[in-house]
């Protein structure tokens, strides 16, 4: 896709990572099971938040985007479900809830009052390139004036945890 | 000022369990006749629910979209160097075949690209949205959107453990009485483009909007203000007034809450044309896509726009006083305006409205 007439880029107001130096796992987050997924997303848009603007809520939240952008979702919590339903069990409750993305994006709308859209990406190429335009887009369409982009990257298969990367994303000046 | 360009939909498919394409879905939804049974497609022996609507031949998710894909652009006169300068946005439940099933549909189809949205169950109409933005914006002159969900057992069983699906075999929206949703088929595709390019419109694609709830992960704010806010958006960038819709094709899914929240949304989004304007939820026909409710809705919306009829809201038992609206029962109303909304919620308190015009 070509870009049309050029247009400011969005600027970067604060940006996070998990694990950082001296992290462990991240904090189990209430209301979710099983997977280390929904407590990385947490994690690191808390970081990233806190330091865009000290303590929740946001103040200037109700235009504020949510992009979470993850190529595969939580690929732990829907193998436990399958396996479960393979051998005709019941998965439990939590597991619906947390049963799709959006789950933990509507958990850190709602912790810091961002009420612009939420988005969910699975992008079979770069993932920050796909979540930068995702952002870029809604900037410019005019349903956010910010956006918390989101980016959870797989473990290597050698071992080791899913990392995150937490960017804002606010208008840019021409 | 420059003058924004207008956006068309100029192919439109669909495939449910009301039937194979387009008309069969239209035909389906003024018929009223709800397309529930019992699961054959799966053992539902160990579930509460046993009820669902899916078609009884049906093909792989892969096959069913790239299906749907080349429907729409054969509709749309969509050829191979058109869909090579064209944006591809699909909307599907994640998983680690995901990044592989979307390249493989471009590739298939002729695309040099594809975004895909897992945003559950405004995927679908968070793509439409986008793909209007991204010719609005000169990014591309089309873009197609595809869709899909089949039912299959681990949704079902998540929707039951969740004690989600209906208990009495039939989707009730905004009724007294109303038990929960029910899954259903969805497969769908639209060609949308910019008006000046486009030779076989359909309809006007004439506002969108997109706002979360801030509410809860999976519960929607009881005032439905991040829904008020996606169809106000709508209306603004079409420029219109909230009189000139003329039918809501709902997001209600038939859940207590879901819905009542909803109703509010249109109260404060609508003001008092909200007590007036025609509404009905087509779920309570084909069901619940998931991801690809919003886009088997889209399609159904601007059907019966252009028909002049618009679909009933089935399994109404009565009203109930959380949802003041004028509900579309027992038969087909002849449509009021030539503007329509779709609305759209999902977890995560994410919400969409899509707003389109007869053309």
């Amino acid at each position: 896709m070509s870009a049309g007439t050029p247009r400011p880029t969005p600027v970067v107001r604060a940006e996070a990572a998990w694990p950082e130096p001296g992290d462990g796992p991240p904090t189990p987050l209430p209301g979710f099971v099983h997977s280390a997924f929904n407590p990385l997303v947490a994690a690191v848009a808390d970081r990233c938040l806190t330091r865009a603007y000290g303590r929740a809520p946001a103040p200037d939240g109700e235009r504020v985007a949510v992009v979470l952008v993850s190529p595969t979702g939580d690929e732990a919590s829907a193998a436990r479900v399958r396996a479960t339903v393979a051998e005709g069990g019941r998965p439990g409750p939590l597991f619906f809830f947390q049963s799709v993305p959006n789950s933990v994006a509507g958990h850190v709308a709602a912790r810091w009052g961002l009420g612009g859209p939420v988005v969910c990406l699975a992008p079979a190429g770069d993932p920050r390139a796909a979540g930068l335009a995702e952002a870029d887009l809604l900037l410019h369409d005019g349903d956010a004036d910010a956006a918390l982009l989101v980016l959870i990257e797989r473990a290597p298969d050698d071992g080791g945890a899913d990392s995150a990367v937490a960017v804002l994303l606010g208008g840019g000046d021409a | 000022m420059v003058e924004r360009p207008g956006v068309q939909l100029t192919g439109v498919h669909a495939t449910s369990a009301l039937g194979r394409g387009a008309e069969a879905q239209l035909a389906g939804v003024l018929a009223g006749v709800p397309a529930f049974g019992p699961v054959r497609r799966f053992d539902t022996g160990t579930r509460r629910v046993d009820a669902a609507a899916t078609l009884p031949q049906v093909g792989g998710l892969a096959d069913e979209l790239a299906e749907a894909v080349e429907a729409a652009c054969r509709a749309a006169g969509l050829d191979a160097a058109r869909r090579a300068r064209s944006a591809l946005l699909l909307a599907v439940h994640g998983g680690s075949h995901v990044p592989r099933l979307a390249g493989d549909l471009a590739a298939g189809a002729g695309f040099p690209d594809v975004r895909t949205y897992t945003t559950a169950c405004v995927s679908a109409t968070s793509a439409v949205a986008d793909a209007a933005a991204l010719i609005r914006r000169g990014d591309v002159e089309r873009a197609v959107v595809a869709a899909g969900y089949l039912v299959e057992p681990d949704q079902y069983a998540l929707f039951d453990a969740g004690r989600a699906l209906a208990t009495d075999a039939a989707v009730r929206p905004f009724s007294a009485g109303r038990t929960g949703l029910l899954l259903g088929d969805g497969i769908a595709a639209v060609v949308l483009e910019r008006a000046d390019v486009a030779r076989r419109p359909v309809a006007d694609l004439l506002g969108w909007g997109r706002a979360g709830d801030a509410f809860h992960p999976c519960q929607p704010d009881p005032a439905g203000r991040g829904l008020s806010r996606a169809v106000t958006a709508a209306l603004r960038r079409a420029g219109l007034a909230p009189e000139a819709v003329g039918y809501v094709n709902a997001n209600a899914t038939g859940t207590s809450h879901s819905d009542a929240a909803e109703a509010a949304a249109l109260r404060t989004a609508l003001g008092p044309a909200a007590a007036r304007v025609p509404v009905s939820s087509t779920k309570a026909l084909h069901g619940h896509a998931l991801e690809a409710s919003g886009l088997l809705e889209l399609v159904v919306t601007v059907l019966a726009l252009r028909h002049g009829k618009l679909p009933v809201n089935a399994g109404w038992l009565g009203p109930d006083p959380d949802c003041p609206l004028d509900v579309i029962r027992d038969a087909p109303r002849p449509a009021a305006t030539g503007h329509a909304l779709s609305l759209n919620a999902a977890f995560g308190g994410a919400n969409t409205a899509l707003l389109v015009g007869a053309p």
